[in-house]
């Protein structure tokens, strides 16, 4: 009987069933979340109205094989908006389960554990904003021992674990350590004088710029200043910024999404708290404090970025901080 | 090592408090297996020794030299190079002489801070004619000498080259004769190794419970009475631990105090301070006020960088700040 009532059941209504996933029916394609949604930058055929509406229409398999469920990382910026008070990550978050239940694999990149570096330390696992790493016993070396394991279906590469990790055991693909560092240098820019110029080094969330306007600009912006972009502003390593500032460049500017629009949930305020720090220990040391700056970026002015950068360099000259 | 003739071993101390002499010493009985393989050549803290007999000496003629104390005066500097130079194999010995340690905060101040509040302002000193320590100085009976006390405190490897660090502040007795034993029977790994200690994390060996809390506010030691069985930072307090290379036994956890670093970096980390940042603002709760968590780290370089801050990228960035100043 039972088996017979699981195959009758619509996958509305098992996706209804699913904790996250009751207010499904609320939802009446209006597709004010689409339009506030910023995947759709990366990924242009992420919809998450079309997706409420394969669920609704009973397109299970259809939905699974759409690998775009997996894109929603839960920033809930759609969800004040929604007129009828639908949590959407909640609900794309009822569908990931199930399909991860039904086999199917997230095909984003994760965050990548090095059980060898590993210690077992845990602040991975508290760091993850989704609850992606979780302690688990493994016999290693013939040692038990404890190391973190990544969720796929919960990982979303944000790189706030790698920048935890006191060990450097987590990286997250085409955000490595290496390869951020890889970024700064690129073209010799650290060696390079810029002609009397401050050298600017700026960590970009990747979620900051939203319209072509805002990338265009800040490809315009002169060859002192060095744009690298990160997933996530809790990505960035406060050892990142002090090995630009020791390798010749006047200040870094970090710049993260407004506290409760983090594209990450928690990034931008992992940021705050570092970047903050870091400026009140430039304070005790006597070092100036413009070289070490942090701004948060609401949707509604994220063309802002370019001149907040012109100015940290006016700002720079006029302080006449040291130009290597 | 001639495997016919002793070992010729020097112990020297810097600008320290004693503690990594008093740690050689901790290693009990072992003194005389140490006196058996070795000839002790210099060692001012436990025995009569002159700088003469030192420079009487035909260049490497020490096989090894621990190296304890930092370097913070012209005496230092002089006896460091001396040592380096009759020395085959120098050792930076404990903290101060690795990283900076406690000596090294004073960096945070400059000499004439250092002095004012040293010889006329602090309570305990009675100095009516404002009498300050200078290099040179006449008396009736003539001229007066006094080591140049620097503007900087820097770990003995920024003075000479070292071949080898050992960490803590002091080393553990247990490590010291480790190491001890390492340079005995000649079985030292390639230089630039770091001796007497792991290589990750205090927390790989740590047995405190961690349960994943995250931190809602940051608090000092004196300001809770700590679960004991509880993971110091999940409890808000601020752990060096993360962020400190393992191997010291964690004497500090065993009698209720958080790791504060004194092991120095783990392998492969530049900086200390900016890892221990980075993992303990990492691991805060979503409702917590960020502002008021950056706000309870009293005395963020002292408690962040607390023995490496001589050592540290943020140190290097100050000087190349002040050199083009």
């Amino acid at each position: 009987m039972e088996h017979a009532e699981k195959t009758v059941r619509s996958f509305k209504d098992e996706v209804m069933a699913e904790p996250g996933g009751q207010h499904l029916q609320r939802c009446y394609s209006c597709g004010t979340c689409v339009s506030m949604c910023l995947i759709n930058q990366t990924c242009p055929d992420y919809n998450p109205r079309r997706i409420l509406r394969m669920v609704m229409l009973d397109m299970r398999q259809e939905t699974f094989e759409n690998p775009t469920i997996w894109h929603c990382s839960s920033c809930d910026l759609c969800y004040p908006h929604c007129p009828q008070g639908i949590r959407i990550s909640e609900l794309m978050q009822a569908i990931k389960n199930i399909a991860v239940r039904e086999g199917y694999e997230s095909p984003l990149p994760t965050s990548q554990v090095d059980e060898e570096k590993c210690s077992g330390c845990d602040v991975c696992e508290k760091a993850c904003p989704y609850g992606a790493l979780s302690l688990v016993v493994k016999t290693i070396d013939g040692k038990e021992r404890k190391v973190p394991q990544t969720n796929k279906a919960l990982c979303m590469a944000c790189g706030i674990c790698a920048a935890a990790c006191p060990l450097s055991a987590i990286t997250v693909e085409d955000h490595s350590n290496e390869k951020i560092a890889a970024r700064i240098q690129a073209g010799h820019w650290l060696k390079k004088t810029r002609g009397g110029e401050p050298k600017v080094l700026v960590f970009n969330c990747s979620w900051n710029l939203r319209a072509e306007d805002d990338r265009a600009a800040m490809a315009e912006l002169p060859p002192n200043v060095r744009v690298v972009t990160v997933p996530c502003s809790g990505r960035v390593d406060p050892t990142f910024v002090l090995s630009a500032l020791q390798a010749g460049v006047a200040a870094v500017l970090v710049a993260g999404c407004e506290p409760g629009q983090c594209h990450y949930k928690q990034g931008t305020r992992i940021a705050q708290g570092r970047m903050h720090t870091l400026h009140n220990m430039f304070e005790q040391v006597g070092l100036d404090t413009s070289r070490v700056r942090f701004v948060q970026i609401g949707t509604e002015e994220r063309g802002r970025l370019p001149a907040m950068i012109m100015d940290l360099v006016a700002e720079l000259k006029s302080a006449r901080v040291p130009v290597a | 090592m001639a495997k016919n003739s002793k070992l010729k071993v020097a112990i020297y101390w810097a600008a320290s408090c004693g503690g990594c002499d008093v740690a050689v010493v901790e290693i009990g009985h072992n003194l005389l297996k140490l006196k058996e393989a070795a000839d002790i050549l210099f060692w001012p803290a436990a025995m009569d020794f002159k700088y003469s007999d030192v420079e009487a000496m035909p260049d490497k003629h020490i096989d090894v030299c621990l190296f304890n104390g930092s370097v913070r005066t012209s005496e230092n500097e002089h006896i460091a190079k001396l040592l380096r130079l009759k020395s085959k194999i120098m050792v930076a010995f404990g903290s101060c002489a690795y990283e900076g340690c406690i000596p090294g905060l004073a960096n945070l101040y400059n000499r004439g801070d250092i002095l004012t509040r040293v010889y006329e302002e602090t309570p305990s000193t009675e100095n009516p004619n404002g009498v300050i320590p200078t290099p040179h100085s006449k008396v009736p009976e003539g001229s007066l000498e006094l080591p140049e006390f620097y503007d900087w405190v820097k770990p003995v490897g920024m003075v000479v080259p070292v071949e080898y660090s050992v960490p803590g502040c002091p080393p553990v007795a247990s490590q010291v004769w480790a190491v001890l034993q390492t340079i005995i029977d000649g079985k030292l790994p390639p230089v630039g190794a770091v001796l007497g200690a792991g290589t990750k994390n205090l927390c790989e060996e740590c047995e405190r419970i961690r349960d994943g809390t995250k931190v809602k506010k940051f608090v000092r030691p004196h300001e809770v009475i700590a679960d004991p069985n509880k993971c110091f930072l999940e409890q808000g307090i601020i752990c060096s631990g993360p962020a400190t290379r393992a191997g010291c036994g964690r004497p500090c956890i065993h009698v209720g105090m958080p790791c504060r670093g004194c092991y120095g970096p783990p392998e492969g980390v530049k900086d200390q301070g900016a890892k221990l940042l980075s993992a303990i603002m990492a691991v805060i709760d979503p409702e917590a006020d960020v502002e008021q968590l950056v706000q309870q780290i009293a005395d963020p370089v002292g408690t962040l960088y607390r023995f490496s801050l001589a050592d540290s990228q943020l140190q290097q960035t100050k000087w190349a700040e002040e050199k083009k100043k």
